[in-house]
This record gives structure tokens, C-alpha cells and sequence, in this order.
């Protein structure tokens, strides 16, 4: 089930929060893990299994872990459990990739599963992970009841597009936590705000990138219009959905930490990776890029962690070669910053915005390509490499549809709109307050008018 | 502020409260009158379905055809995204100086080779050995004359022309695009209005080798007819006025329903002005072979048009020289089983389609 669809928004929706605060407080996990297993089993209902066997799995052995805490057996637990997770994931993730890959070559002849892809697999295997090892680190303790687990795990808002939500953060939430009308208008204006950026900018964004790649009459001013397109549509669909995720978390008393914080006005990349899908970035740091060793390594050896984690950040975001060279070309460009231009690029902020967002554009139209080859040749529509005229009348027509919502769109990622209000309400608090629960109802109702009309509402997290 | 909290909090609990409990109580609709198309009906529950996800997949569908005010938040929907955020088309629909119009580019060239080999297969079993003599006229769609106005992608009418034309050597191409401007189509749809098509019939009339007599009486039916376009895009538009033309001649003629094996008296079908598309009211809509026979004309001419929706409302004054005349929409009809039904000898052929068809030509059997 999609948040951004009318299913969740006038039937699951109220009926789960009808029913969370009808019910006494002992009650609440057990109506979030029905309603959570509700929602998830709405597309693949056959995968409700892997997801109660991964719930029960990392009880199980996060209970034996701490049983056996500081022997070997705490180990052999750990890496059990870490086996069942990524091998679940490589299985319906990447078995396909590499048998495909190994059969092209002539390595072997494996057969092709052509399984679908659990939704939301990858986002909740690093959760139970990040549960187990921090059990194991004896960062938490091993959580005896399950229902508080699985509803860590399973937990609908973020469960199938994140933020990644770690065991450490939300554990004293799940045994109890307030539920505050602050908390609840705060909870509902996030999710709408969020369910607008999706709906009404990522989905017309997406209309354009869609005209592109049907496009018969591609022009150099048409790739750089999908390149902006796409890299707007992906950073507004995946941070309206982690508003939603934190709105919705916040509505039932959780505080889920912030996912984006305005990743395109960074000046480097590396800190567009301090503000960009913050949850993942930080779940590599810690339990790959640090247990590696990080950068307390020689300058050979940390180019190589480096590399690593970026390899694994590409490959987390789909199994194909486009994704691999995404995440290493991060990863190099991560490296030569910090080996050589980081300290320029802060002196000159101009110049490092402008690198960031060529840098977004580029590798976003690699992210979005189908295959590496597909995407190579939409950079060199990019750099006006592939033979294309200049200017189409097609693109034309994309600049005259869709410059405005653009325009809105470049505007809307940056700190400006939030600044605004933030003044606006600071002078005339009354006028604020009473603008703004009518400007959410209109928001929720441009969303609804969008979504009646069956438009453009692609899912973009399939490969996650 | 605890007040705002509650606001907000009450406000969207209303929203989206009042249209939950909306959607759950309401009787689910039959159809939709303004997208002329059947609404998705609740599915059923059963474990089965749910097993495979059939039960899933038709609910998204059914929850959102059967959403309260469906048809008010389409033009919302529509509103928003044309005057707020500037767009110039909503689902390939626009509007220009109050006409509807749906973007038709680029030009599809495997389609249009496609119709001409599907005309190529008529020529080559039915004509080619008679004395038949074989016409071809394109109707061009609206965006010919709105989109230039209006900025808009266009197909290449040149080319496509040009392509079907060289491909139809054994047809006389006859130009209508002269004898039409934007005026000449409603609206709200993207048919022609038979009463602005006089002059065109003329010259088709005339260039067939017949004499025209432009003797019709006009009739209106005011303000009944919203088009196809004006569902599909949603917006609060004025109905239109829908006109039809009679004459002493049309008066008498009758028509012949292949499909029904029936005659039918007259041909226009009145009642369509009741119906959720008046334009039916033209040859009694989508039939695929039609006959009007007409005992004021000439018993030894008749006419064959091979065409498509628009030729519904231009048979009629293309009547007047003819004893008879057929209408065959190879949309809905083999060609391959034609010959079970009429006989091909000495009759004009024409072939009468609109660009819009041409470029989407698989419907053409």
C-alpha cells in the first residue's frame, strides 16, 4: 500500500487511528503490528511470511545473543542471524544480478529465480541488523517482548521507504510514549506537507521525465531538463515520503530522526551526504565504513573502506550496474574531495553549490537510467555528445509546461519556504496559526483532486 | 498554541473523516456520465482473491472511481495544474481561446504505414479489377489549427499526408483542410459540427463529379452536448449547442444496420439527444457497415466511404447525387469479409479518416 493513494488515505488511515486511540495504552503495539502487517500484506500478501520470519528470527537470536553475551556463542548468533537477513535480501535482491551476470560472462550457468521484490526488504534487514549487532555491542539490550519488536520492524509509516528508524533510538518509545495534541497537529502537518511534496511535485516532476524517455525528439536542452527534473523528482518522492514516515511516527508518539535536511544547497558532496537519505548514510558509517576501520587506517587502505561502503550504498539502492557505478563515482568523488579540494570548495561556496548540483544532475540521471550503457548515454545527451540538436521542439514545449512547477520545485528544496513561514508566524502569530490548518486542508485536498484523477504516482522505492 | 493544534487536528480529521465515511456509506455508481465509461464495482472478498492479490489491485481501482465528488475534484485537479502551476496540457488535454484540444505527436510513421497497407489490402481485394474510382481525404485533427495558436507540439500533417498519399496511388487526394479553421469543430469534443461543413461537402461533392445544392434546414438542440474532452479533462465548461441538418432529400432516405439487419427511418437518431453522447445522434454512432439508401437520387450512382467516426455527421450531405451509400468503419469490421456484403463494381470509393486515427491506426482491422 502507497501513502499517497486513496486506499491509505480514506480507509487505512482513519480506521487504524480510530482504533490506536480508542484503545488503552497496553493496547496500542498490538493494533500498530495488525494494521503494519495490514498494510504490508496489501501488495505481496505471500511475503508476510518472510516478514514474521525475520521478526522472529532477530527476537530469537538477539535473546541468545545477550544469553550468551561475551562468548564465542554470542558471535556464531550474530552472524546467524546476520546470514538469514542478507541472505533473505541477496536472495530476492541481487541473486538474479550476479547469476545473470556470471552466465554473460561464461562462468557459469545459474539458474534465474525471477522472484519479486519484497517491498521494503532492504529498509527492514538493516533494521533487524542494526538490532542484532547492537545487541550483540551490548549498545541495547535484547528486547524479551515481541510484539515491541515487531513492531519496531514492521512498523508501517517507515516501512517500506524508511528513514532507516535504529533499535537504540526508538526503544524506551516502544514500551511507552506520549501522545500530545502538539505532537499530533506537528504529526499530521508533516505528513500532509510530505504527501504534497510527492504528490503534487514529485508526480508532475515524474510527468517529465516521463515525456523524456518517450521522447522521439531529444535535444541537449531536453537532457539537461530531465536531468533537473529527475533529480528533483527523486529528492521530493523520497523526502515527501520520509515527512510522511516522521509525520505519521510522530501522530503515534514516536520521533523518528530527520532523513533530508535540504541536501541541494550543500557546497560539497560531502555534505550533500551529510543531508541527503541522512539514516542510510549513517547505518554505513556505523556498521561498515567504522568496524572497517574507517579512516584511523592508512590513505590506501581508507580510499578502499571508502570505496566499499559506496559499493554497498550503490548496490543497496538496486541491483544493477547503473547503481554500482552511482555509488562508486560517489565514493571517488567523496575521496578526491577529502583528499585534495574539500578545503577549497568551502572557501568558495559559489563554486562548490554549482559542482554539487552538476554533480546531482549527472549521477541522478545514472541513478535513474535503466542500466549503465542507458545511462552513459544520457550523459553524453548531458555534455551534447550524442549527435542531438541543441534545442527541440518538444523540450521547448517541456520548458513552457513545467518551467514553473521547476522554478517551485528548485525553490522548494531549499531552506526559503520553511524560513518564510517561520518569519511569517513569528510577526503575525495569530494570522499564522490561523492560516495554517486552512492551507493543510487545501494541501490534503490538492493531493486527494491528484489522486482521484489517477495521475502520474509511480513507486520509486521497488528496487529498495 | 494548543488552540492551533486542535484546529489543525480537527480540521483534517473532518476532511478526512467526512469523505472516509462518505466513501464507506455511499451507493457505488454504474458509470461515469462524464468520462462515458462503467465504474469500477467493489470486489469481492474471498480468500482466494486476497491470496493473489486480485482482491487488492481492483479495490485501488474501485476506491478510485467510486471517490465522493469524483468529478469535482477532477476539475480541481485540472484548475490546479493549469492555473496554478502554469501547465500547458492536464493528461494531453488543453485549451485554447475555449476548445479542447488533445496533444496528437509526433507523428506516428509505423502507424501510418499501417493504415495505408490495411487500405492497400481493401484496394488490392475489392477495387483494383473495377471500374471503381477511389478517392482519399484526411481530416485533420483540431490541434492543426489550435496548437500553433497556442503554442503546442503538432504532428508533422505535411509529412503524414504526403506519406499516405504516395502510398495510395491508385486515390485521388482530395484537400479538405482548406474548407475547415477551428470554428468548424465543437468545443468540447473532437468531432466537426455537421452544420459548418457545408462547403466542404460541397467541394467533395462537386470533386466526386456530383451537383451540390446547399438546400438544408438547421436544427438546434441547445445547450445539450458536452463532448468527450470535456469528461476527460474535467473542467466546469458550458454545454454546447447541437445542430443537424435535414432537407427534403435526407427526409426520405433510410438507412440499412448490417449488424442489426434492420432498416431504421431516417438518419439521425433523435433520441441519442437524451443519450450520454448526442453525437451518436449522427447514422446512429459507431456502426461498422451502414447503408442510406436515397430514392431522390440517382439509382445507378452510389458511394462507399470507408471512414471513421467523423464521417458519421458528413455522409448525410454527401447523399443528395447517390442512390446509395455505404459506410464501412474497418475499425469494427474485417475487411477480409466485405465482399459477404457488398459488391464492388463502379461505385465511388472514398476514403475518409481523420489524422487522429491514422496516427493510431491499430484499431483498423
Amino acid at each position: 500500500m502507497l501513502f499517497s493513494s486513496i486506499t491509505f488515505l480514506y480507509y487505512f488511515l482513519p480506521a487504524v487511528l480510530v482504533l490506536y486511540f480508542l484503545v488503552p495504552a497496553r493496547g496500542k503495539n498490538l493494533v500498530l503490528l495488525i494494521f503494519s502487517l495490514l498494510f504490508y500484506g496489501w501488495g505481496e500478501p505471500v511475503y508476510l511470511i518472510l516478514m514474521v520470519f525475520s521478526i522472529t528470527q532477530g527476537y530469537i537470536l538477539g535473546r541468545l545473543i545477550q544469553r550468551f553475551q561475551k562468548t564465542p556463542l554470542a558471535g556464531v548468533f550474530l552472524w546467524l542471524s546476520a546470514a538469514l537477513s542478507l541472505g533473505m535480501l541477496g536472495f530476492f535482491k541481487y541473486w538474479d544480478f550476479l547469476a545473470g551476470n556470471l552466465n554473460q560472462l561464461g562462468l557459469a550457468s545459474l539458474p534465474l529465480a525471477r522472484v519479486t521484490l519484497p517491498i521494503g526488504i532492504s529498509f527492514y534487514t538493516f533494521q533487524i541488523l542494526s538490532y542484532v549487532v547492537d545487541v550483540y555491542r551490548g549498545k541495547v539490550a535484547a528486547q524479551r517482548n515481541y510484539l515491541r519488536l515487531a513492531v519496531y520492524i514492521s512498523m508501517f509509516p517507515q516501512l517500506i521507504a524508511g528513514p532507516i528508524v535504529r533499535y537504540s533510538e526508538i526503544e524506551p518509545q516502544l514500551a511507552s510514549r506520549p501522545h500530545t495534541w502538539e505532537g499530533a497537529a506537528c504529526g499530521a502537518s508533516r505528513f500532509v506537507i510530505g504527501l504534497s511534496k510527492k504528490v503534487l511535485l514529485a508526480n508532475t516532476l515524474g510527468e517529465l521525465t516521463q515525456m523524456f524517455r518517450d521522447s522521439g525528439e531529444k535535444s541537449v536542452l531536453f537532457f539537461w531538463l530531465y536531468g533537473l527534473a529527475c533529480a528533483l523528482q527523486i529528492y521530493f518522492d523520497f523526502s515527501g515520503y520520509s515527512d510522511m514516515a516522521i509525520g505519521l511516527g510522530r501522530i503515534f508518539g514516536f520521533r523518528f530522526s530527520e532523513n533530508f535536511r535540504h541536501p541541494f544547497i550543500s557546497g560539497s558532496v560531502t555534505e550533500f551526504w551529510r543531508r541527503w537519505h541522512i539514516s542510510l548514510g549513517s547505518w554505513f558509517r556505523d556498521y561498515l565504513y567504522i568496524p572497517l576501520g574507517g579512516s584511523r587506517v592508512s590513505k590506501g587502505r581508507w580510499v578502499v573502506n571508502i570505496l566499499a561502503v559506496w559499493l554497498a550504498t550503490g548496490l543497496w539502492h538496486g541491483a544493477q550496474w547503473n547503481f554500482v557505478a552511482w555509488g562508486l563515482f560517489f565514493g571517488l568523488l567523496l575521496a578526491a574531495e577529502k583528499l585534495f579540494f574539500l578545503d577549497k570548495l568551502e572557501r568558495h561556496p559559489v563554486a562548490g553549490h554549482l559542482y554539487l548540483l552538476l554533480v546531482v544532475v549527472f549521477t541522478f540521471v545514472i541513478f535513474d537510467s535503466d542500466g549503465l550503457g542507458d545511462g552513459l548515454a544520457r550523459v553524453e545527451g548531458l555534455l551534447g555528445l550524442g549527435g542531438y540538436p541543441l534545442v527541440s521542439g518538444e523540450a521547448l514545449y517541456a520548458l513552457a509546461s513545467y518551467g514553473f512547477i521547476l522554478v517551485l520545485a528548485c525553490l522548494g528544496a531549499t531552506p526559503l519556504p520553511a524560513a518564510l513561514a517561520r518569519r511569517l508566524t513569528k510577526r503575525l502569530p495569530r494570522l499564522g496559526a490561523a492560516v495554517q490548518p486552512l492551507l493543510l486542508v487545501a494541501l490534503l485536498g490538492a493531493c486527494t483532486a491528484f489522486l482521484v484523477d489517477g495521475s502520474f504516482n509511480p513507486f520509486l522505492y521497488f528496487r529498495f | 498554541m494548543e488552540w492551533k493544534n486542535k484546529i489543525i487536528i480537527l480540521l483534517l480529521a473532518l476532511f478526512l473523516g467526512g469523505f472516509s465515511l462518505w466513501s464507506a456509506l455511499a451507493p457505488d455508481a454504474a458509470q461515469s456520465l462524464t468520462e462515458r465509461r462503467p465504474l469500477a464495482q467493489r470486489p469481492e472478498l474471498t480468500l482466494e482473491t486476497v491470496a493473489s492479490g486480485k482482491f487488492m489491485s481492483q479495490w485501488e481501482e474501485y476506491a478510485l472511481d467510486q471517490f465522493p465528488l469524483r468529478d469535482g475534484f477532477r476539475s480541481l485537479k485540472a484548475w490546479i495544474s493549469l492555473d496554478l502551476l502554469r501547465q500547458k496540457d492536464v493528461n494531453d488535454l488543453y485549451l485554447v481561446e475555449g476548445s479542447i484540444s488533445k496533444l496528437e505527436y509526433p507523428l506516428d510513421q509505423d502507424s501510418v504505414d499501417y493504415a495505408a497497407q490495411r487500405f492497400r489490402l481493401v484496394y488490392d481485394r475489392y477495387l483494383a479489377d473495377t471500374s471503381c474510382t477511389v478517392y482519399l481525404s484526411v481530416i485533420p485533427d483540431k490541434n492543426y489549427f489550435l496548437a500553433p495558436q497556442g503554442g503546442y507540439p503538432t504532428l508533422d500533417y505535411e509529412a503524414l499526408i504526403q506519406s499516405l498519399t504516395s502510398q495510395m496511388d491508385y486515390a485521388r487526394y482530395l484537400d479538405v483542410t482548406g474548407y475547415l479553421s477551428a470554428e468548424d469543430y465543437y468545443l468540447t469534443d473532437p468531432h466537426w459540427r455537421q452544420e459548418n461543413l457545408l462547403d466542404l461537402a460541397g467541394y467533395l461533392t462537386g470533386a466526386m463529379g456530383g451537383a451540390w445544392s446547399d438546400d438544408f434546414q438547421l436544427h438546434r438542440e441547445r445547450s445539450c452536448y458536452r463532448g468527450t474532452y470535456w469528461g476527460q479533462l474535467g473542467l466546469p465548461l458550458p454545454a454546447e449547442d447541437l445542430c443537424w441538418l435535414t432537407s427534403p432529400t435526407l427526409e426520405e432516405c433510410r438507412v440499412y444496420d448490417y449488424e442489426t439487419f434492420a432498416w431504421q427511418e431516417g438518419v439521425y437518431d433523435l433520441s441519442q439527444l437524451e443519450g450520454a453522447d448526442p453525437y451518436q445522434l449522427f447514422l446512429y454512432g459507431s456502426k461498422s457497415l451502414l447503408t442510406i439508401e436515397n430514392p431522390a437520387g440517382d439509382p445507378d450512382r452510389e458511394l462507399i466511404i470507408f471512414r471513421d467516426s467523423f464521417g458519421s455527421s458528413l455522409a448525410p450531405l454527401l447523399v443528395q447525387n447517390y442512390g446509395k451509400v455505404t459506410l464501412v468503419d474497418i475499425r469494427y469490421i474485417s475487411p477480409m469479409i466485405l465482399d459477404r456484403f457488398l459488391e464492388f463494381q463502379g461505385q465511388d470509393v472514398l476514403f475518409l479518416y481523420s489524422t487522429s486515427v491514422l496516427n493510431n491506426s491499430v484499431t483498423l482491422k
